[in-house]
């Protein structure tokens, strides 16, 4: 997996590339995730359109960077969820946790609303 | 370092997560192989990654003396495969509900739940030499 970010009107954008399924390469996107807390960044999108499918690793990653945040008054949001993770997101029951966007532009619109 | 060994349709890993793509790479060239479409190459995909980390985690305690053991094969209706550790086995019926409110914002514990979910059948026999998990998915 790679990983991609940057910084658009003060909103996190991350874009992870491939698959994540653990390892270093899962690891990379949680510290990620925290490093930009750490930094009090508050609002995160996640771009999931080219990540092929996740395992329930990255399912935790999420859940880490979405509890953080909140408990920091903050929000992570989920832009391009694909089939494949909708569908684990729905079998998890995490579809009613996490709130997911047709696009990145609609996600950053969101922390507007 | 120990690396991974393949032999026909098996490879074997030393326990580290380091070597989760190589058999991803494994299985996933195989199902190609087999004319499997992507959707259902992506579940077992998920599936065998699953299992591999929980026998690299929980079965062979990160030991990177202790290797996990993939296998796969396929007839005409069905792709079947196993994850074997050389860990001390488990129970599974003492897994946490991951959809249970209380459980549903943890980090961790929704593997095997997920690989019942994908997967048609699972069978787990945990022993006090390891753990073998045999999953099969049906081909429609």
């Amino acid at each position: 997996m790679r990983l991609s970010d940057r910084v658009e009107n003060g909103i996190v954008i991350m874009e992870p590339k491939g698959k994540i399924m653990g390892g270093p390469d899962a690891t990379l996107l949680h510290d990620k995730l925290h490093e930009y807390l750490e930094n009090d960044q508050r609002q995160i999108v996640i771009d999931l359109a080219k990540v092929e499918w996740m395992n329930s690793t990255g399912l935790g990653i999420l859940i880490s960077g979405y509890t953080s945040l909140k408990n920091h008054n903050g929000a992570l949001k989920l832009a391009n969820v694909t089939d494949k993770i909708q569908s684990l997101l729905t079998i998890t029951k995490l579809i009613t946790v996490f709130d997911t966007y047709d696009s990145v532009e609609d996600a950053i619109a969101s922390f507007s609303n | 370092m120990q690396k991974p060994m393949i032999t026909g349709n098996r490879i074997s890993i030393p326990s580290t997560q380091e070597y989760l793509p190589d058999v991803d790479i494994f299985i996933e060239g195989i199902l190609r192989g087999y004319g499997i479409n992507e959707s259902i190459i992506a579940d077992i995909a998920i599936s065998v990654s699953e299992l591999v980390n929980n026998a690299i985690d929980h079965g062979n305690q990160k030991n990177e003396e202790k290797r996990v053991i993939v296998t796969i094969e396929k007839n005409s209706e069905a792709v079947s495969l196993t994850v074997t550790d050389e860990g001390t086995g488990f129970n599974p019926d003492e897994l946490d509900d991951p959809l249970a409110e209380e459980n549903l914002l943890k980090e961790v514990g929704r593997g095997i739940f997920i690989v019942r979910s994908l997967m048609d059948k699972v069978d787990i026999a945990p022993s006090k030499k390891g753990t073998k998990i045999t999953f099969t998915r049906a081909l429609k």
